[in-house]
């Protein structure tokens, strides 16, 4: 019976050979590292982290693969958080959050029991915070705030906030949570893990950086709806920039978009004085003293992802030209002329630095 | 360079094997039905009410014929699986049940026909077939056109066209079989096929019934190590195909045909096992009628066929619905007639109006309107020499469709290749064609909320073969026929989706031009021996497929080849029948194939071994008894058909048939 078959595994032996080989690159050093995030292709379950040492300019395409005899890190790498010497993954479509150890990214555990989860932060070793989304792109129903146990790596509540809750920020004792299809911030007390109120802003809060000042800017991307003819959408509300004090939220800075675009991805620099958003297909930057919009853009291109190195303030872009190309990330002096650009897995969304 | 030789060594090992399987060789030659090559006697009307099929005006192509031997081995299952098993023709599959499409000669799958009975049933809202939803037992016959010449076909014939025919059995009496099937993971089925007729009407109803769990295990590499699960959302909750159809004899020369073929498919969709917790789910439908009249006479004949068709595509998933329903309304009439003693010409006018309720479109009913006519002319100037020339014109909602002329030749070199009955022959035949080809844009492509495109052109193509046939007879009890083609098909202004770089909505442009150029070999073998016969079939494709050029808005890389399309696919079969025993086998071989458009990341290759042993026990009064076996994937390979979704292991299947004439 084996005899039969032995042409056969010959020729399929012959037919494997051929297969490209993965490419191998060495594993990162410390302390000058980029991880830069790859959403990968929705149900191909190969979402990414890569690693970019920024001394050697070389990179690891999977760090996470490459550290754990391969495993598939999930389906739709959203975001990720740091605490210490520990990573936390937001895989989205997996529901999970994978940990790993750093620099290595060897796993440390899986969090799981989460349900569409989309951006997480910390405020100690122990405490963690994941948004969670809840209903379905029709039907979207109030999301959760999951509060985590990181010594355990479990979720030991969950606290009841707006619909489609995004970037969360963690601020002098509260977190505050934007709630994306609504146009509120929840705020949780992190002693009690409760509730304690909830600031109206523009519609679509989804970013969110507190300045030097400890002022919070909240951008809220508006409402849309899609038509039947170029440009197939239309602003139904007008985006925001919204800036409050925490002590004092009802009283704000509220700084108008025009209804042509909606805004994202707020973004502050390292001194904490200047603010970067992207509107219209280009990134623009602003000071936080401003009272009006910049007209002109910092940068004219449009990003999947945006982050500058808190280290140099090298400025990082993600490209994805479509949905089942390889992404690349472009870098940036700090005055926004353009470095050079490397490869990734199929759409770079987020950078972290360690 | 290595890589390429090492294909052929993997070939050359898989002949090796294979060969002495054929090494007693005697008696009368058995060509198998399904590696026939189409032969084309030029005669018009040779059998009363028997027309003259399109296909007559495609000279110069390949025509893949699956016989009604094959298809009743797989008459439980859809078109993909017999594809798959059968042909080196690829497919991308999610997975047993889950959507499954063709890519004929490196094409999309939007460039593949499909055709019912001459009708066009690809769907107007995605402009493609879902192969899954298509039961192998609906068809009488099933035959794949790739290449330039099946633009005679009309829209979306750039990569060929794929031809399901039905059609009733005129000898009289009642015949037909009823079969019962259960196989691993929930399989279970059954299906029926009956036949009658008189001197006037002849009645054939096909009709089957499928379920499967698909609840197999497969092992995920997670960080903690390797851990087994079981496949979840993936079962084939049912799948109904009914077709009655009758046809009727009206005076000499006349024939009125009226088919149905309801099909009714509830399936979960499996998302990719990465996916946590996805509760999809699809219902589709497809209703399709036809009623037609024909007329066949000497020297002329002429048809009219109108047609009805409602596809409906009810998807959800965790309670958010996306409901589609698209009715096609379609006219076709043809006029065919001699010309002289070694021509003939037809002249025919389709129209076609779609009226689609698509969620995705908004609330409002879109309407749309197609018309095309075409004129088919076949000349064979001596009997060795035959010569097609076609031209189609369709009229689309947007303007004219590209002008598509299609050019065929065979010649025949050595011998003749329509004396089969002669004890020893030899033939050679020369063959070439080249066509043009479009297709229309999809109502996905000029409707979809956001992002339609109502101004996109359609696609064209440019499409040349060239090929050389032989069939050596090497004595009365074996013949061998061969053929070899190379091919060139170019698609220029294809359509791609992609995001605006100023508010990120994906909508579909003309962005590029595409070259798909390959070589494919097959060659058939029938044996016939006393009471044993046996037929190996044994093909070759080699298919290199790029963007040859973009756009600036189109940043898929130029000279890579295209995603899930295998260079190289080889396919073996063999069947072979003893006394009342019957033993298939099956290798399909598949080089590794890129997932992505950037050339990195891909599926391995695979080799896939199937088997099926049958035993038939005559009973009394003409009633038979069939008990068949069979299993696929016999090596038990673990492997993905699409990322994310893991392929059955091996599946064992049975089957009872009760069979009646």
């Amino acid at each position: 019976m084996k005899k039969q078959f032995a042409p056969l595994v010959a020729a399929l032996a012959l037919l494997a050979a051929c297969s490209p080989k993965t490419e191998e690159t060495p594993a990162p050093a410390p302390t000058t590292a980029v991880f830069v995030l790859s959403e990968g292709e929705f149900t191909k379950g190969d979402g990414a982290v890569s690693v970019f040492d920024r001394a050697s300019k070389s990179l690891t395409l999977d760090a996470f693969g490459s550290a754990n005899g391969n495993a598939k890190l999930g389906d739709v790498v959203q975001s990720m958080g740091v605490q210490g010497s520990r990573g936390y993954i937001v895989v989205n479509a997996s529901n999970k959050v994978e940990v790993v150890n750093l620099p290595d990214f060897k796993s440390v555990a899986t969090i799981s029991g989460l349900t569409q989860p989309r951006y997480f932060t910390s405020t100690s070793a122990t405490r963690g915070y994941v948004t969670e989304w809840r209903g379905t792109y029709t039907g979207y129903t109030p999301g959760v705030l999951s509060i985590l146990d990181l010594s355990t790596n479990t979720v030991t509540s969950r606290v009841p906030v707006g619909r489609n809750p995004e970037q969360l920020l963690a601020l002098g004792g509260k977190i505050y949570v934007p709630n994306a299809l609504d146009n509120t911030v929840s705020v949780i007390d992190e002693a009690t893990g409760t509730l304690t109120s909830t600031i109206t802003v523009g519609d679509g809060p989804s970013s969110m950086v507190a300045d030097k000042d400890n002022n919070i800017w909240v951008l809220c991307t508006g409402f849309v709806s899609y038509i039947a003819t170029p440009p197939y959408v239309v602003q139904t509300s007008a985006g925001t920039l919204v800036r409050f004090n925490p002590s004092s939220p009802a009283t704000q800075l509220k700084i108008a978009f025009p209804a042509t675009s909606s805004p994202g991805k707020l973004r502050i620099g390292t001194d904490k004085d200047q603010l970067y958003y992207s509107f219209g297909g280009a990134e623009y930057r602003m000071s936080i003293a401003a009272t009006a919009l910049p007209t002109t853009p910092f940068i004219r291109r449009s990003f999947s992802g945006f982050a500058i190195d808190p280290r140099d303030n090298t400025v990082y872009g993600g490209i994805s030209p479509s949905y089942n190309t390889n992404g690349r990330f472009v870098r940036y002096q700090a005055t926004g002329v353009a470095l050079d650009s490397f490869t990734v897995k199929v759409g770079p969304n987020g950078f972290v630095f360690y | 360079m290595r890589c390429f030789l090492s294909h052929w060594a993997a070939l050359l090992v898989v002949l090796a094997w294979a060969v002495p399987n054929g090494a007693s060789a005697q008696q009368r030659p058995a060509v198998p039905d399904s590696a026939r090559l189409s032969q084309r006697r030029h005669r018009l009307a040779d059998v009363r009410v028997h027309a003259v099929g399109p296909e007559r005006f495609a000279v110069g192509s390949t025509r893949l014929e699956l016989d009604s031997a094959v298809l009743a081995q797989y008459r439980g299952g859809n078109l993909a699986d017999v594809l798959q098993a059968r042909t080196p023709l690829a497919l991308k599959y999610y997975g047993p049940g889950q959507l499954a499409t063709i890519a004929l000669r490196g094409t999309s799958a939007q460039h593949t026909a499909v055709l019912w009975n001459g009708l066009n049933i690809m769907l107007p809202t995605l402009g493609q077939n879902d192969f899954a939803l298509l039961p192998v037992g609906a068809a009488t016959s099933v035959s794949i056109q790739p290449g330039p010449a099946a633009a005679l076909y009309g829209s979306g014939a750039v990569g060929g066209a794929v031809l399901l025919n039905t059609g009733p059995n005129w000898r009289p009496g009642l015949r037909g079989s009823l079969q019962a099937d259960a196989g691993s993971f929930g399989l279970a089925g059954g299906s029926l096929d009956a036949r009658a007729a008189t001197a006037a009407v002849a009645v054939r109803v096909a009709a089957s019934y499928r379920e499967a769990q698909n609840n197999y295990t497969y092992l995920l590499r997670e960080a903690r190590g390797p851990v087994r699960y079981t496949l979840q959302n993936a079962a084939l909750r049912h799948q109904w195909s009914i077709g009655p159809e009758v046809a009727w004899r009206v005076g000499l020369a006349g024939e009125v045909t009226a088919a149905a073929w309801l099909t009714d498919v509830d399936r979960e969709i499996q998302s990719g096992v990465n996916v946590a917790g996805s509760q999809a789910r699809e219902r589709d439908q497809s209703r399709r009628l036809t009623l037609g009249y024909r007329h066949v006479a000497a020297r002329q004949q002429w048809a009219v066929r109108g047609a009805w068709f409602e596809d409906i595509i009810n998807y959800r998933d965790g309670g958010t619905p996306s409901n589609s329903r698209v009715r096609t309304t379609q006219a076709q009439a043809e006029h065919t007639r001699a010309l002289g003693a070694h021509g003939s010409l037809r002249l025919g006018a389709e129209a076609q109006h779609f009226a689609a309720l698509v969620d995705g479109y908004g609330t409002t009913q879109v309407a749309e309107n197609r018309a095309a006519a075409f004129a088919l002319l076949r000349y064979d100037p001596r009997p060795t020499l035959r010569l097609s020339a076609n031209l189609r014109q369709a009229a689309l909602p947007a303007g004219l469709a590209p002008l598509t002329p299609t050019l065929g030749l065979e010649w025949d070199l050595l011998g003749n290749a329509d004396s089969l009955a002669r004890a020893t022959s030899h033939s050679l035949t020369a063959k070439a064609s080249a066509a043009r080809s479009y297709r229309a844009p999809t109502l996905n492509e000029r409707y979809w909320v956001p992002g339609g495109n109502p101004d996109l052109r359609p696609e064209s193509g440019l499409g040349y073969e060239a090929g050389l046939r032989h069939r050596l007879a090497l004595s009365r009890a074996a013949a061998l026929e061969t053929e070899l083609t190379a091919y060139r098909q170019d698609v220029d202004d294809w359509v791609q989706w992609l995001p605006s770089a100023s508010n990120g909505i994906w909508s579909p442009r003309n962005l590029r031009q595409v070259r798909s150029q390959g070589l494919e070999i097959s060659t058939a073998l029938g044996l016939r021996q006393g009471r044993y016969r046996s037929s190996t079939q044994l093909a070759y494709h080699f298919t290199d497929t790029r963007k040859t050029q973009g756009t600036a808005a189109d940043s898929d890389p130029v000279g890579v080849q295209l995603a899930f399309v295998p260079r190289h696919q080889a396919s073996l079969s063999t069947d072979q029948h003893w006394r009342d025993w019957l033993l298939s086998s099956t290798l399909a071989l598949t080089s590794f194939r890129y997932t992505n458009a950037s050339g990195t990341d891909f599926l391995p290759g695979t080799g896939l071994l199937g088997a099926t042993l049958g035993r038939t026990v005559r009973g009394p009064a003409g009633t038979s008894l069939l008990v068949l076996v069979q299993a696929t994937n016999l090596l038990n390979l673990a492997y993905e058909s699409y990322p994310g979704r893991p392929a059955p292991p091996r599946t064992f299947s049975a089957s009872l048939r009760v069979g009646w004439r």
